[in-house]
């Protein structure tokens, strides 16, 4: 079998050298930490300037936490909540918009102008319950970085509202029912906002929150909030009532009420059509 | 009280949230006089701008006299219970100074403030979407029932979580949970008896669309919050 070479036997390697083999065993290495997980900054990543508008879309999308490092930088905190608010805003108003396309006139401008104001005054109402929630659940975050964050969630549902907007359009010129089109966008508020939520809730935990209860409770006021403001604000979706920006002082309503009203008027106008 | 001696005496307004006992430990036992005013002015500030917003349903006027009045109340409570809180301190086994005593029960007032004033802005917008509180306007008992529910709810969170936090600087201070938990509780007792009197005394808050806007009523100062709930309760038993 001369044909047949013999491999040369490797001489074995001990499996671990001579020198560690006499050390004492040690704890098992800790297995690496996640990047949601690493200190904020520690990654390079973290660090990277964000610019522009366009730079804070693609960044509240894809980095989040550069955002949050970034607010964490006292000298650039008022300027990136300046960015996000702005964003957010301008989101928001083309949302309104298409809203306002439903039943075209007035609603045009009245409908992004309400929305977007609605949007900054919830925001601004709860930002300060948000901070003492956030604290005493064990949040280190100042003022500055919550509502940076708070911002940071909102310019993520708008931009969530901005990608279900062409569908909210087509279904707004293809039916003339109100109560659908006032689910529908309520419908997308509230998968968007389910988003900011997710994106606020991450933000809090780099800044060392201890339980989520608390903010939990926070959601609930803010959705409350945010659904109470359409109603405060109406109409929306239907025709604007000349003379009436805002409805009058007698007509105040809880939104569930509206609801069941405007549920009501629907099945009224269906049944004296005779569809 | 060796607690918390090298922890800076500055007073801010996080540590006080989160509950860090040992900063807190070290504002209390370096205290002054002086460091009395910043836990006040909070107590002002928050318990302020809640009574302003829970006034705004009746009018401007209510407004005002409940932004006066509630953060009056929560500065005269600690103020007139200073002695007693103090006394109970070491009696209750907790070895604490009056001005100890008195930082720790101001320190949860404020922690309190601090919270309704965080709500306020929300109270505000809940009385924007009521039907205003004034004669000739009908107000459903539905609206009165969201308006009650929601000052119970705040006032109740507020004062659960001043507590809570009052219980873990007494468990810091005295280094046992029962002194703590006996001590916080008679502290509750005497601050209840003050605080219910003196709401009663200074009445009203929301005020009534059928009673005038005015700071105090008539008989401000006739019978007594126990008094009024007992009437009350026998008024549910047929005679």
């Amino acid at each position: 079998m001369a044909g047949l070479a013999q491999p040369n036997p490797k001489p074995e390697k001990p499996a671990m050298p001579d020198s560690k083999l006499n050390q004492p065993p040690g704890p098992p290495p800790l297995p690496p930490r996640s990047a949601a997980e690493r200190p904020l900054g520690e990654d390079p990543n973290d660090r990277a300037p964000i610019g522009g508008a366009i730079g804070v879309i693609e960044t509240v999308l894809r980095h989040p936490r550069r955002i949050s490092f970034q607010l964490a930088q006292a000298h650039a905190t008022g300027r990136l909540i300046g960015l996000l608010l702005t964003v957010a805003l301008g989101f928001v108003a083309v949302y309104g918009a298409i809203v306002g396309s439903f039943s075209g006139g007035d609603q045009w401008w009245a409908a992004p102008l309400k929305i977007t104001c609605g949007l900054a005054v919830t925001a601004a109402i709860c930002l300060p319950s948000l901070h003492i929630f956030a604290c005493l659940s064990g949040s280190t975050a100042r003022l500055g970085e919550v509502a940076g964050a708070l911002c940071g969630a909102l310019t993520l549902a708008t931009l969530l509202l901005i990608g279900f907007a062409p569908v909210a359009w087509l279904f707004s010129q293809s039916t003339r029912s109100i109560a659908m089109m006032g689910f529908l966008h309520l419908a997308f508020w509230l998968v968007a906002a389910g988003f900011g939520v997710r994106y606020l809730k991450s933000a809090f935990q780099q800044y060392g929150l201890r339980s989520e209860s608390g903010l939990n409770v926070w959601v609930v006021i803010f959705l409350l909030v945010s659904l109470q403001m359409t109603t405060a604000l109406r109409p929306l979706v239907g025709p604007a009532v000349k003379g009436h920006f805002l409805p009058p002082p007698a007509e105040k309503k809880f939104f569930v009420a509206h609801w069941i009203d405007s549920l009501d008027d629907q099945a009224d106008r269906t049944t004296s059509k005779g569809d | 009280m060796n607690t918390g001696q090298n922890q800076p005496a500055h007073f801010a307004l996080g540590p006080l949230l989160r509950g860090e006992a040992t900063v807190i430990t070290g504002w209390i036992t370096r205290w002054t006089g002086g460091h009395l005013l910043r836990p006040a002015a909070l107590i002002v500030a928050g318990a302020g701008a809640f009574g302003a917003a829970m006034g705004s349903w009746r009018a401007a006027d209510q407004a005002l006299y409940s932004a006066i009045k509630l953060p009056f109340i929560l500065l005269a409570t600690a103020a007139g219970n200073a002695l007693v809180n103090g006394m109970l301190a070491p009696l209750l086994g907790l070895n604490l100074r009056l001005r100890e005593s008195l930082a720790s029960v101001l320190l949860s007032f404020a922690l309190a403030a601090v919270i309704l004033g965080a709500f306020s802005p929300l109270m505000a917008f809940l009385v924007w979407n009521l039907p205003p509180l004034r004669p000739g306007v009908a107000v459903t008992a539905m609206a009165h029932s969201v308006m009650l529910l929601t000052l119970v709810t705040v006032i109740a969170f507020a004062g659960l979580a001043s507590n809570l936090r009052l219980r873990q600087l007494l468990r810091r201070l005295g280094d046992s949970e029962a002194k703590a938990t006996r001590l916080l509780l008679a502290w509750l007792a005497v601050n209840l008896l003050l605080g219910s009197q003196l709401s009663w005394i200074l009445r009203p808050f929301i005020g009534s669309p059928g009673l005038p806007v005015e700071f105090l009523r008539d008989g401000a100062l006739h019978g007594n919050f126990f008094e009024s709930v007992f009437h009350s309760v026998r008024q549910l038993w047929p005679d």
